[in-house]
C-alpha cells in the first residue's frame, strides 16, 4: 500500500457516518412535478435531476472520482423501499450514525409523500388482507417478519450509490458493451429505434415510453461526468502541487470522454465503469462481472505500448476498492440482522471457462488479487471461478490472499456452476460466461436477473410439523393438519409429514414472491439498468417487463436445513430405530428448552449422527431434503414467466432465524443460531476434519443449485506454507471436480477474534468472512462474532 | 510376521487432513503405546498402551453418575467434582458412556487393522489427487508391529502411499518388518548425546541411530528427519550441529530435515490425564531461534524446513 491508497483508506474510518437526504430531496421534488406522468420517465427524471444537481466532490489523492453519496461516506436515504420512522431513525442515531434536526424534519415531511407509495406498501395491499399470507409473513417462516402493512418489515435503506436500483437484483449489466462502444452508441440506437416505432401494439407504447427514458438517464449520466470533468478543471487551476494538478488535468480530460465514447485506456476503462457502477448501485447486490475479461484488452494495450505498468494498474485497482468502501449501506432494525456489518455483495468475478472452453486467467486476474493483498479491506468482495484447467499459480495467489485473513477471495467450481444452466436450457458456450451476482448466484452477463430471494427458516417449518401444523410460538393454525407426530408410527410416516409442510410453506413463499416481483416491476422499473442488458433497444422494455434470455426471476432459498437434516436423523434413530425415547418426551423436552430432567436426552440427541462427519445415516437425509426442496421449487411459476428455481445460501439469517426457532431435536437450545451457509455443518458438529465435511456435502447434488455456501475454517497453521497451501488447492479442486459448488476459508485464530471481543478498539482492522461477503469483525452483532467463533476450526496439531 | 486383517491394536486418534506428517493430503493414524518417556511429550495419552480416561474438570458437575457406573470402584467424588484413581482404572470407559456432559471421554480405541484401514480408505480420492496417503504415527507404531504391519499392507494393497512415524527404537527384526511396508519414513532424533538422551526419553540413542543408518543404506527406503526443538533440553546450536552432522554424513546429504518446534497443546492433557506432576513448563522456541537453527542445518547443505 503507498501512501496515496494509505490515506485514502484511513479516510474510510470514522466514528460516525452522516445520514444524508439529499438524493431523497431531489427525487421527490422531481416526482411531484412529473405526477401522472408514465412512470418510467417520471423515474427517468427524477435520476437525472439526482445527476444533475446532487452535490458532487473529489477528494484529496483521488484518481478514480465519482462520489456515492452527497457527504463523504455519507449514506442517502432510500424512499423505494418504504418511509423511515421516527423509531428507526433513532435507532440509527443510537449506534452512531448522524443526522442534523433540520434535515430530521425535512425527512418527516418527505416521508408523508410515499405513505402506500413504497415497494412495501404496495405488497402490503395485497398481503395484508389475506388469510393466508398475513399470518405466513409475521410468523417469521421468512425472516425477517413483517411488523406492519405500511413498514414491512421495517425500514427502508440508506446506502450510497447514485442510481435507482435499490434492490436485491441478482445481475450483471453489459459492461463490455460501456466501455467499448459508449453510452452515445446505445442512445443513438435508441433515437433510431424510436424513429422506426409503429403504434400498432400497446407494447409500442410501452417500449415509446422506454426508450425515452432511456435516452433521458443515459444522456443525463453523460452530463453527470463532464460534471466532474469541469470540477476537476476547477480544482486543477487552484492546485498548487504540480504533481495533483496533472492528475487533475487528466480526470477532466478523462470525464470529459468517458462514458459517451469508447475507452481508450486502462485508465479510462476502470473511470467508465465506475460510473456506471454508481448508476447500478444502491443495490447491495451489484456486480461487477467478469472484470478481468472485458478489463483486460485495455490492460494489454496499455502495457504493451508502455502507457502503463503493474504498480501503477496496482494502485488503480487499489483506488478502485476504496472507492467500493465508500458506498456504505444501512437498513431497518430487523433488516439490520439479516445481513449484519453492513453487508454488500459487490462481486468481481475473475478466472474460469472461457466461452470457447479455454482458461480466462490473466495477468490482471493476479493485479486484482495482488491489489486486494495490498489493500485488505471487506468490499468489493472476489470470487475466483475454477475448472481443471485453472493454473495451480493462480490457485496459490489466491490462497496467499485467503491467508491474510480477509475471508476471500471465495471459490467456485467451473463445472456445478455451468451444469446448473445447461439442464436450464442454456447452450453450453453462454453457461460458460457465467458470473456470480450477489454473494454466490450465479446469472449470464447482461441476459438473466434474479429480482426475489427471501430468507426461509427451514427449522421453523420442522416445529410447526411437531405441532400437526400448528406454531407453537403463538398458537396459530399457520399451516395443513398432517398428524399429531406422536401417533406417528414409523419414520417415513415423520418424513411424509413434514415433506407436506415444507411444500405449503414454500408455495406461500413463491405467492410472496411473485406479489413482490409485481410490485417491483410497477414500481420500480430502471432504465439504466434496463439498457445495458442483451437486446434491450430492440427488446424496449424495463429488465423487469420482459423474459430474459434465461428467466430466473425468482429464486427460493432455505436456511437451516443442515439442522433439520440433523434433527430428523435424530428423530429417526432415537424415536423410531433404537426407541430410546418416545415422541411425546422429546416434545416435552424441546418445550423444556432440554432444561430440568431432559439434559441427559439432550446429551443422547447430540451424539446422534451429524452432517458434516461423512456419515451415510444422516447425510443422505440432508441429500433428500435438499433434493426435495429443488424439486417442489421447480413447481411453481413466476411473475416475469419461467419458474422458480432453487439457491441455498444463508447471508446471516442463520442467526436471527434461530432467535425465532425454538429448541431442535439436534440438541440445539432455542433461540440458538441455526447451521451457516447451507453445506456447512452445524457449528462444532464435524469432528472428521476438512476432507469428511466435503464428503458430505457432496453427497448432496448441488447441481440445480443456482448457488450453494460451505464455510471453512482454518487455523493459520494450515497455511503456512507453499506446501500447505497446495494442499489445500488440491482439496479445493476436487471438491469442485465432485460436484461442489462453493468453498470459502476464515483464517483466523480463536484467540484473536475473542481478543476482539474485548478490545474491539484494537481489531478495527479485522476482517472476517461472514456470509458470502467479508466484513469488519467489530462491526457485527454479538451472536454473529460468537457463530464465528464456534465455527469447528480445522486445526492440525493433536 | 503374521499380518491379518483381524489383528487387533489400540490407536487414538485418526487425524484426517493430516498435512504436516508427509506428503500430500493424509490420514495420520495415532497409536497407542510408547517405549520413551520424553519428558516434553506433547501426547501423553499415547504413551501407556492401555485405554485411559481424558477428564475435563471444568465440565464436570460432580452428579456422581460415573462413580456408580465404574465396576472397578476407582470414581470418588472429591470437591464436588469426580476423581478418577488412575491405578484401579483399567479404561473400562463405562464412565465414558455415561457421562452426561461429557466431561469423560476414553482415550483409546481397540480396532482391527481391517477397520483402520477402512477409516483409512474413505479418503482415498484425496490421497490420489494429492499424492498422500496413511501416516503411522503415535506413540510408537512399532510398538504394535503385527497391527502395524496389517494396516501398512491393507493400504498398500490398495494402492495407498504408506509411512511411519517413528522414535526408532526397536529391535531390527521388528523395523525391518514393519518399514518393508512404508514408502517413507519419518525418523525423530531426539538428542544427539546417547547420554543426554537417555536422561530426557527414558533410553539411550545408540539402537535408534543404528536402525536410521540401516534403514537407510540396507532397506534403501526414503526418510525424513525430524527434530523437535524443545529449549532448554535439545536446543543447543552444538546438539543440532552435531545431529545434522550424523544425518549428513553417515545417511546422505538428500534427508530433508523439519525441525519442529515445541508447541504447549499438549499442556491440558496432563491435566486431563490427571497427571499433572509429569508436566513441565516449557516455553515455545521463539521464531529467531528457530530460524539460526534453520540455517545450521542448512549449512550442511541439507534442506531444512520449519515445521511440519
Amino acid at each position: 500500500m503507498n501512501e496515496r491508497i494509505a490515506k485514502l483508506k484511513s479516510n474510510l474510518q470514522l466514528e460516525s457516518f452522516p445520514l444524508c437526504i439529499e438524493k431523497f430531496k431531489l427525487i421527490t421534488q422531481s416526482l411531484e412535478e412529473t405526477e401522472g406522468q408514465p412512470e418510467i420517465l417520471r423515474r427517468a427524471k427524477s435520476l437525472a435531476r439526482v445527476l444533475d444537481k446532487i452535490t458532487i466532490f473529489i477528494e484529496d489523492g483521488e484518481l478514480i472520482v465519482g462520489n456515492a453519496a452527497s457527504k463523504p461516506m455519507g449514506l442517502e436515504i432510500d424512499h423505494d423501499y418504504g418511509p423511515w420512522s421516527e423509531e428507526e431513525i433513532a435507532s440509527l442515531k443510537d449506534e452512531g450514525y448522524t443526522i442534523s434536526a433540520e434535515e430530521e424534519a425535512e425527512l418527516k415531511v418527505l416521508n408523508s409523500y410515499y405513505k402506500g407509495k413504497s415497494l412495501v406498501g404496495r405488497m402490503g395491499e395485497v398481503l395484508y388482507e389475506d388469510e393466508r399470507l398475513w399470518p405466513f409473513m409475521q410468523s417469521g417462516v421468512l425472516f425477517p417478519p413483517w411488523k406492519s402493512r405500511e413498514e414491512g418489515s421495517g425500514g427502508g435503506y440508506a446506502q450510497g450509490g447514485l442510481g435507482l436500483a435499490p434492490g436485491f437484483y441478482l445481475m450483471g449489466v453489459d459492461f463490455a458493451k460501456v466501455l467499448n462502444e459508449g453510452l452515445q452508441k446505445i442512445i443513438a440506437e435508441a433515437k433510431e429505434e424510436l424513429k422506426v416505432l409503429k403504434f400498432t401494439s400497446a407494447n409500442a407504447v410501452k417500449k415509446c415510453y422506454f426508450l425515452k427514458a432511456v435516452i433521458i438517464v443515459l444522456e443525463a449520466i453523460i452530463r453527470f461526468a463532464h460534471r466532474f470533468a469541469n470540477l476537476a478543471k476547477e480544482m486543477a487551476a487552484e492546485e498548487a502541487n504540480s504533481l495533483r494538478r496533472k492528475e487533475l488535468e487528466r480526470i477532466a480530460e478523462t470525464c470529459l470522454r468517458v462514458l459517451a465514447y469508447p475507452a481508450r485506456t486502462f485508465y479510462e476503462a476502470l473511470q467508465s465503469f465506475w460510473f456506471i457502477f454508481l448508476l447500478i448501485t444502491p443495490s447491495p447486490t451489484a456486480a461487477a462481472g467478469r472484470f478481468d475479461q472485458y478489463m483486460y484488452p485495455f490492460y494489454k494495450r496499455d502495457i504493451e505500448e508502455g502507457r502503463l505498468n503493474d504498480e501503477e494498474a496496482l494502485e488503480l485497482l487499489q483506488c478502485l476498492r476504496i472507492k467500493d468502501m465508500q458506498l456504505n449501506r444501512i437498513s431497518g432494525k430487523l433488516n439490520r440482522q439479516k445481513n449484519e456489518g453492513m453487508a454488500k455483495w459487490h462481486n468481481w468475478t475473475i478466472g474460469g471457462l472461457t466461452p470457447e472452453a479455454e482458461d480466462g486467467t490473466n495477468e490482471l486476474s493476479y493485479l486484482i488479487l495482488e491489489a486486494a493483498k495490498r489493500c485488505p479491506t471487506p468490499h468489493h468482495t472476489i470470487t475466483v471461478r475454477v475448472h481443471e484447467g485453472t493454473p495451480e499459480d493462480f490457485m496459490l495467489k489466491a490462497l496467499e490472499v485467503v491467508k491474510t485473513g480477509i475471508g476471500m477471495p471465495a471459490f467456485i467450481g467451473d463445472k456445478s456452476y455451468i451444469e446448473y444452466f445447461i439442464r436450464n436450457g442454456v447452450p453450453l458456450q453462454e453457461a460458460r460466461d457465467y458470473i456470480v451476482t450477489g454473494c454466490l448466484d450465479a446469472n449470464l452477463p447482461a441476459q438473466s436477473r434474479t429480482a426475489s430471494i427471501a430468507m426461509f427458516i427451514v427449522p421453523r417449518v420442522f416445529e410447526i410439523t411437531m405441532h400437526n401444523g400448528v406454531d407453537p410460538h403463538t398458537g396459530k393454525q399457520l399451516g395443513p393438519r398432517t398428524g399429531e407426530v406422536e401417533q406417528f408410527t414409523c419414520f417415513d410416516e415423520f418424513m411424509a409429514a413434514f415433506k407436506e409442510q415444507l411444500a405449503y410453506f414454500m408455495r406461500l413463499n413463491a405467492e410472496r414472491n411473485n406479489i413482490e416481483l409485481c410490485a417491483m416491476k410497477e414500481l420500480l422499473p430502471d432504465p439504466v439498468r434496463s439498457s445495458l442488458m442483451s437486446d434491450a433497444i430492440k427488446e424496449g422494455r424495463d429488465v423487469l417487463d420482459r423474459v430474459m434470455p434465461f428467466e430466473n426471476g425468482a429464486v427460493m432459498n432455505p436456511v437451516g436445513m443442515i439442522n433439520v437434516a440433523d434433527s430428523l436423523a435424530a428423530v429417526r434413530k432415537l424415536v423410531f430405530e433404537e426407541k430410546k425415547i418416545t415422541m411425546k418426551q422429546l416434545k416435552e423436552a424441546l418445550a423444556a428448552n432440554w432444561e430440568g430432567e431432559y439434559v441427559e436426552m439432550r446429551q443422547m440427541c447430540l451424539k446422534a449422527p451429524k452432517y458434516g462427519n461423512d456419515d451415510d445415516y444422516v447425510d443422505l437425509i440432508a441429500r433428500e431434503l435438499y433434493q426435495y426442496w429443488a424439486e417442489v421449487t421447480g413447481t411453481f411459476d413466476t411473475a416475469l414467466g419461467g419458474k422458480h428455481l432453487p439457491t441455498a445460501i444463508s447471508i446471516t439469517a442463520h442467526g436471527p432465524g434461530g432467535a425465532l426457532t425454538g429448541a431442535t431435536p439436534n440438541g440445539r437450545f432455542a433461540g440458538d443460531v441455526l447451521a451457516d451457509g447451507t453445506m456447512s455443518p452445524m457449528r462444532g458438529m464435524d469432528l472428521n476434519g476438512p476432507t469428511a465435511v466435503i464428503k458430505s456435502a457432496l453427497k448432496i447434488n448441488q447441481d440445480p443449485y443456482q448457488a450453494t455456501l460451505l464455510n471453512l475454517k482454518f487455523h493459520p497453521s494450515a497455511l503456512k506454507t507453499t506446501e500447505d497451501l497446495r494442499k489445500l488447492s488440491c482439496l479445493i479442486r476436487t471438491y469442485f471436480e465432485l460436484g461442489g459448488k462453493h468453498l470459502q476459508f476464515n483464517v483466523v485464530d480463536k484467540e484473536t477474534l475473542l481478543d476482539a471481543q474485548k478490545h474491539p478498539e484494537n481489531h478495527r482492522d479485522l476482517i472476517v468472512r461472514v456470509a458470502g461477503y467479508s466484513a469488519y469483525f467489530i462491526k457485527l452483532g454479538r451472536a454473529v462474532q460468537d457463530e464465528i467463533i464456534k465455527r469447528t476450526e480445522h486445526q492440525l496439531t493433536v | 510376521m503374521i499380518e491379518s486383517h483381524n489383528t487387533k491394536g489400540l490407536i487414538f486418534n485418526v487425524q484426517y487432513y493430516s498435512i504436516h506428517d508427509g506428503p500430500g493430503i493424509r490420514t495420520t493414524v495415532f497409536m497407542k503405546g510408547c517405549p520413551l518417556k520424553c519428558l516434553w511429550c506433547q501426547n501423553p495419552e499415547s504413551q501407556r498402551l492401555q485405554r485411559e480416561i481424558f477428564f475435563e474438570l471444568e465440565k464436570c458437575t460432580g452428579c456422581g453418575i460415573c462413580v456408580q457406573a465404574c465396576s472397578e470402584g476407582a470414581i470418588e467424588l472429591f470437591e464436588g467434582r469426580s476423581r478418577t484413581n488412575r491405578k484401579k482404572c483399567s479404561g473400562t470407559g463405562r464412565c465414558a458412556e455415561v457421562c452426561p456432559v461429557e466431561a469423560r471421554k476414553i482415550m483409546g480405541r481397540s480396532v482391527t487393522a481391517k477397520e483402520v484401514f477402512e477409516e483409512v480408505a474413505r479418503d482415498a480420492l484425496f490421497y490420489q489427487r494429492s499424492g498422500g496417503g496413511v501416516t503411522l504415527s503415535g506413540g510408537e507404531p512399532l510398538a504394535q508391529p503385527r497391527f502395524a504391519v496389517s494396516v501398512l499392507k491393507l493400504c498398500k494393497d490398495a494402492g495407498i502411499h504408506t509411512t511411519v512415524d517413528t522414535c526408532g527404537y526397536a529391535s531390527w527384526d521388528t523395523v525391518q518388518q514393519v518399514l518393508s511396508y512404508a514408502d517413507l519414513v519419518l525418523y525423530d532424533f531426539k538428542h544427539i548425546d546417547p547420554a543426554e538422551h537417555k536422561r530426557y526419553t527414558g533410553v539411550s540413542n545408540e539402537l535408534i541411530l543404528d536402525n536410521a543408518r540401516k534403514i537407510y543404506h540396507e532397506l534403501a527406503i526414503p526418510m525424513l528427519a525430524r527434530v523437535p526443538i524443545i529449549p532448554t533440553y535439545n536446543d543447543s546450536a552444538d546438539n543440532i550441529k552435531a545431529t545434522t552432522q550424523f544425518i549428513s554424513s553417515e545417511l546422505g546429504k538428500n534427508i530433508k530435515v523439519h525441525l519442529l518446534p515445541y508447541h504447549r497443546l499438549g499442556e491440558t492433557k496432563y491435566e486431563r490425564l490427571e497427571k499433572m506432576d509429569l508436566a513441565v513448563l516449557i516455553e515455545p522456541p521463539a521464531e529467531e531461534q528457530m530460524l539460526a537453527l534453520q540455517e545450521i542445518v542448512q549449512s550442511f547443505g541439507l534442506e531444512a524446513v520449519l515445521g511440519g
